[in-house]
């Protein structure tokens, strides 16, 4: 009999099911074939499971003590059998709480990773020596924005600190402003509702602005600004 | 007996103890005897504790093993057949587990109960004819030639029900059964 054949026996010998003469066969066989009795635990997996297919029934509350009865009346275990069964309990037990665990962490753990890996791209940009710097204000106001311009890589890391975010169905759309030139749009962004927010945007290419400028349009941007900006900024004194 | 041995087996029966009730109750019915049967199950997991090795299967599994082999004994020796198979000379479709209800026990451990859920439905999609084998094996303890005779169907074609069911039911339940490497 080849080994495929042997294989069958598997789910019938796990479920108890292999008839006598088959069963001191396939018992035999299990001694020296590993990948079969790899595939009879996993089908006494399977009948293990089983067990949780009848409809549950609480045991009477003596009975916990009939069982405690009975074992000591069986023998005296070695504590060390008895730590055994605990761990190997606990272990079982603990395999579902333990995996599903597993997945909550490496989500986490995933989610994490993105947010450094965001954080260490924005610091990378931050910190070099081609970064010019210029605040956003409303007029007479604090500012609210500062953008960091990484002209080696020509990006742009907006971060804004107090800005509520745009009314339902706007977003703020971000301009780079060449004197005598259009407006060219860098992006669109919507703060959080803290008015906290790091972005980073690619500079378009070719544009050097003297002005950075923030409008308030309908969500998905606009080609040119529809309104005045209320946040405006100068690159001028510093690059 | 030591304390501390005492109180590893009143965990081991306090995480169980339901499990293997209601399994003991499927087979053999009546409460005196599945109380008997699930005081000798924990009796035997105990005198054999030393003998579990976890890198083998699951606490679960060994112990539904432990509770149906001495559920089905006791059946026999009491001249019976299975509460299962009784029911099966009288029911010809819809499963037997569902209707083999004792008083129903809310079962606060989610996990569990998910376990339950996936099981019955796995059981459930599974076609009858091959559900019906394994039933019978499993609940009723009989051969395949034993089943072959109860359903008056070729021995072959048992065989082949109960194998195709087990790896159905396999690759339904593979996400609740640890694989051990061969």
């Amino acid at each position: 009999m080849n080994e495929h054949r042997w294989a069958e026996h598997a789910a019938a010998y796990a479920l108890g099911s292999l008839d006598p003469g088959e069963r001191a066969e396939f018992e035999q066989h299990l001694e020296t074939c590993a990948s079969c009795r790899a595939e009879v635990q996993s089908f006494h997996e399977v009948t293990g499971l089983l067990a949780q297919s009848v409809t549950p029934a609480a045991p009477p509350p003596a009975l916990r003590q009939r069982v405690l009865r009975t074992a000591r009346r069986v023998r005296p275990i070695p504590w060390l059998a008895a730590a055994a069964v605990v761990v190997a309990l606990l272990g079982a037990y603990g395999y579902w709480r333990a995996e599903s665990q597993k997945r909550a962490f490496q989500t986490a753990l995933a989610t994490a990773q993105a947010q450094l890996d965001s954080t260490q791209q924005v610091v990378a940009a931050l910190l070099d020596s081609s970064v010019a710097i210029t605040d956003l204000a409303a007029t007479g106001k604090a500012p609210t924005m500062r953008l960091y311009w990484n002209r080696a890589r020509n990006i742009v890391v907006v971060t804004a600190f107090d800005l509520p975010p745009a009314p339902a169905g706007r977003t703020y759309q971000l301009w780079a402003i060449e004197k005598g030139r259009a407006p060219v749009s860098v992006g669109t962004f919507n703060p959080p509702p803290n008015g906290r927010a790091v972005i980073t945007l690619p500079m378009p290419a070719g544009v050097k602005p003297d002005l950075s400028a923030v409008t308030d349009e309908p969500a998905g941007g606009s080609p040119q600004p529809t309104q005045q900006p209320f946040l405006v900024g100068s690159w001028q004194r510093r690059t | 007996m030591a304390a501390g041995d005492e109180r590893a087996l009143g965990e081991l029966y306090d995480r169980h103890g339901s499990t293997v009730y209601a399994l003991a109750r499927a087979i053999v019915g009546e409460r005196a005897d599945t109380e008997e049967v699930v005081a000798d199950a924990f009796g035997q997991a105990w005198r054999t504790a030393g003998k579990f090795d976890p890198a083998r299967g699951t606490v679960t599994a060994w112990l539904a093993t432990i509770t149906r082999t001495r559920a089905l004994d006791l059946v026999r020796a009491r001249g019976r057949r299975s509460k299962v198979l009784a029911r099966a000379a009288q029911e010809s479709d819809a499963g037997f587990a569902t209707p083999l209800a004792a008083s129903d026990a809310p079962d606060r451990d989610v996990e569990r109960q998910e376990a339950r859920q996936l099981v019955k439905q796995s059981l459930g999609e599974l076609p009858e004819p091959q559900r019906r084998v394994i039933e019978l094996a499993y609940f009723g303890g009989l051969s395949h030639s034993e089943i072959a005779a109860e359903l008056k169907e070729p021995l072959g074609t048992v065989k082949t029900r109960l194998r195709a069911g087990m790896e159905k039911l396999r690759d339904a339940l593979s996400p609740r059964i640890s694989r051990v490497e061969p």
